[in-house]
């Protein structure tokens, strides 16, 4: 067997050569693709959780959220070690500007000297500090013993929610539970944050942040006067300090003692959720593999087709070999090899493809597609198990095709 | 490179059938019952109509195909229902092949078909280019080395040929009408040739041939009919 003859039908030759490698190629570029799209992804949600400004989060199951927000925050910060906890609530809200309106905006209630403190590196400098929203603890509602009533009234607004409606600090926001303009309550606009160049963050880019309890009122189930309000929150996020954080032991210790508080709640780290995510993106991964495989099965098919043809085509060849008394070991050598050949040129052209198709995406696609490509990474040891594997597995294209190579009939193929 | 370097073995087939086909009406009995002994060094010419079943016979002696029933034996030892990776083995150390239609492979050079017996023996690469020019000389082509099968003459490509079947010098050459396709000229020139190669090495030369005026070379002439052999004399 080689690889270019210089009888019969070259170009129909060649042109199975070149199939047998496309189809190889895009049986590989497929996983490629999937898996360094998948990996960025993940590598990148990694990062994110790497980098928070907190290490254990507190959260409530169901639609109540957690209860007692203020009081449970105060006794979190009495556990030694614990440096910030802070509690926050996400709601969607509507906003109105002095005339006009409703616009949707995501709002986030924070106490104010909580929120800071756990914010990761890369959130920290958008935020004017310290947070200009009146009471740094928001516990003036609580100044009697009984909580109610708007305290400080102080809102910050997103820079791109200010520019698209050309707030400013000093001016009035009004905001309100629904699209009703009575139900909304003005607020002052006392500052204005930067938004993270967060790509697939959920947070939109119209938010504003203000005092918990504020939102709290404003999400509760009717007027302030009279409501009785849960003081509920969605997660607290507690951050610890520095010695604890690096020291595992420690930082369970902290957990187990956040856990007795809140035993009815979920109290997690960081670190287990990063654990978690690496492992659910090892099953992807494994998925896109498995996945590929039906691609992949259907390359090497290809290619062990091609291979008999061209054994097929070189019978007489081979006749001629295996009188002369050529090893079978030999000839399937040589068979081996060119199986080998045309699935290492399949493999680095489909991991050159794949490379390919994600940097079209990336620049050429649109929303979550584009920035998802966009996160991709490309391991070089994955890329070689991929191109390893289409390999290993073309041996058995090979193999059927030396099976075929060693059943010719020596006789037969001279007559 | 005039000594045979591989003894030729003393050949008996004993009582050696083959038949084509699955049993009925379309089995072809190409050999019914052949009981011969060819003792080394002997130069033997098999002459028959078409189709009387001496390339079968040939391709038996060359250990290329299993006899159906009987035995084939090298030096005693039943060798011809080995395994085909034994037969091959054998094959390609002991016996020199030259086919009717040359068979050299197109897409190598004359050297490079007369290393690749070599090559597949795993001679080191030095001696099988010295030994492949040198056999290349002895056949007349010491210019062509580089030539391949379809830039050289039927006459020139059957000397290459001839070259390729002694490059592991064996003992044993079989011909099956090596002269077939050449015109007279070129005919005489192969015959010359593979008679002084035999007689140099003092190898068996087995010949299969339609043409009485090459089966008079021989020093014994056998004659097949329909499966059988008819006659078997010597003398020149
Ligand atoms: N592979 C085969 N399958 C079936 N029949 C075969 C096969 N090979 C040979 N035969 C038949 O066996 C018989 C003997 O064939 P063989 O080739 O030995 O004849 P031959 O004497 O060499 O003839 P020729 O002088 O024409 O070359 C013929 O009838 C032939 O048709
Ligand atoms: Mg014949």
């Amino acid at each position: 067997m080689t690889l270019f003859g210089r009888r019969g039908s070259l170009r129909h030759a060649r042109l199975q050569l070149v199939l047998a490698v496309a189809a190889v190629g895009v049986a590989v570029a497929l996983p490629v693709v999937l898996v360094s799209v998948g990996g960025g992804v993940s590598a990148h949600e990694l990062h994110d959780l790497e980098n928070a400004g907190y290490q254990i989060v507190v959260s409530a199951p169901g639609l109540h959220g957690i209860a007692d927000s203020h009081s449970l925050t105060e006794r979190m910060l009495s556990i030694s070690g614990v440096s910030a906890a802070s509690p926050v609530l996400s709601a969607g809200i509507d906003t109105f500007g002095a005339s006009g309106g409703p616009t949707a905006a995501l709002a986030e209630g924070v106490i104010p000297a909580e929120f800071l403190p756990t914010l990761g590196p890369s959130e920290n400098g958008l935020f004017p500090s310290p947070l200009p929203l009146g009471d740094p603890m928001d516990l003036v509602h609580f100044a009697n013993g009984t909580y109610q009533g708007h305290a400080t009234l102080d809102v910050i607004v997103s820079s791109p929610f200010a520019a698209a409606q050309n707030l400013e600090t000093g001016q009035t926001l009004y905001l309100g539970p629904s699209a009703n303009r009575s139900q909304a309550v003005g607020y002052t606009i006392t500052g204005i944050f930067g938004v993270p160049p967060n790509l697939l963050g959920p947070i939109g880019a119209f938010a504003v942040v203000l005092p918990l309890s504020d939102l709290q009122v404003i999400t509760g189930y009717g007027p302030a006067a009279t409501a009785v309000v849960p003081d509920a929150s969605d997660t607290i996020e507690v951050a610890v300090a520095g010695s604890v954080s690096a020291d595992p032991s420690a930082l369970s210790s902290v957990e187990a003692q956040i856990q007795r508080l809140v035993p009815y709640y979920g109290v997690s780290s960081l670190n287990q959720e990063a654990t978690e995510l690496q492992q659910a993106s090892g099953v992807l991964t494994g998925f896109y593999l498995a996945l590929s495989s039906v691609g992949l099965t259907i390359g090497l098919l290809f290619l062990a087709l091609v291979l008999l043809r061209r054994v097929e085509a070189d019978r007489r060849s081979i006749g001629i070999r295996r009188a002369l008394g050529v090893p079978g070991r030999q000839i399937a050598g040589g068979i081996v090899a060119e199986g080998l050949f045309l699935a290492a040129l399949g493999g680095v052209a489909g991991v050159v493809a794949g490379y390919l198709i994600v940097e079209a995406i990336a620049t050429f696609a649109t929303s979550t597609v584009q920035e998802a490509a966009q996160l991709a990474i490309f391991v070089p040891a994955t890329l070689a198990a991929i191109v390893g594997g289409v390999l290993a597995l073309s041996l058995l294209a090979s193999a059927i095709a030396t099976r075929a190579a060693l059943r010719i009939e020596i006789t037969e193929a001279l007559r | 490179m005039s000594e045979s370097r591989v003894r030729p073995p003393g050949i008996e087939l004993a009582g050696v059938t083959r038949t084509y086909g699955e049993r009925g009406p379309d089995e072809v009995r190409a050999l019914r019952g052949i009981d011969l002994g060819i003792p080394p060094g002997t130069f033997v010419s098999v002459e028959g109509p078409s189709g009387c079943g001496k390339t079968t016979l040939l391709n038996l002696l060359a250990l290329l195909d299993a006899p159906t029933s009987g035995e084939v034996r090298w030096d005693g030892r039943t060798v011809g229902t080995r395994s085909e990776r034994e037969r091959a083995r054998l094959r390609l150390a002991g016996v020199g092949f030259i086919f009717q239609r040359f068979y050299l492979l197109p897409t190598l050079t004359a050297r490079e078909n007369v290393e690749l017996p070599m090559r597949a023996l795993r001679t080191a690469r030095a001696e099988r280019a010295r030994r492949a020019s040198e056999l290349l000389a002895e056949v007349g082509l010491g210019g062509r080395e580089r030539a391949y099968p379809h830039q050289l003459s039927g006459g020139e490509e059957q000397r290459v040929a001839v070259a390729r079947a002694l490059a592991n010098r064996p003992g044993l050459l079989l011909a099956d009408e090596p002269t077939g396709e050449l015109d007279s000229t070129n005919a005489l020139a192969i015959l010359d040739l593979l008679e002084r190669v035999r007689r140099d090495r003092d190898a068996t030369l087995v010949l299969v041939t339609h043409n009485p005026a090459v089966a008079a070379r021989a020093r014994r002439h056998i004659t097949m009919a329909d499966g059988r052999i008819t006659s078997d004399v010597a003398g020149a």
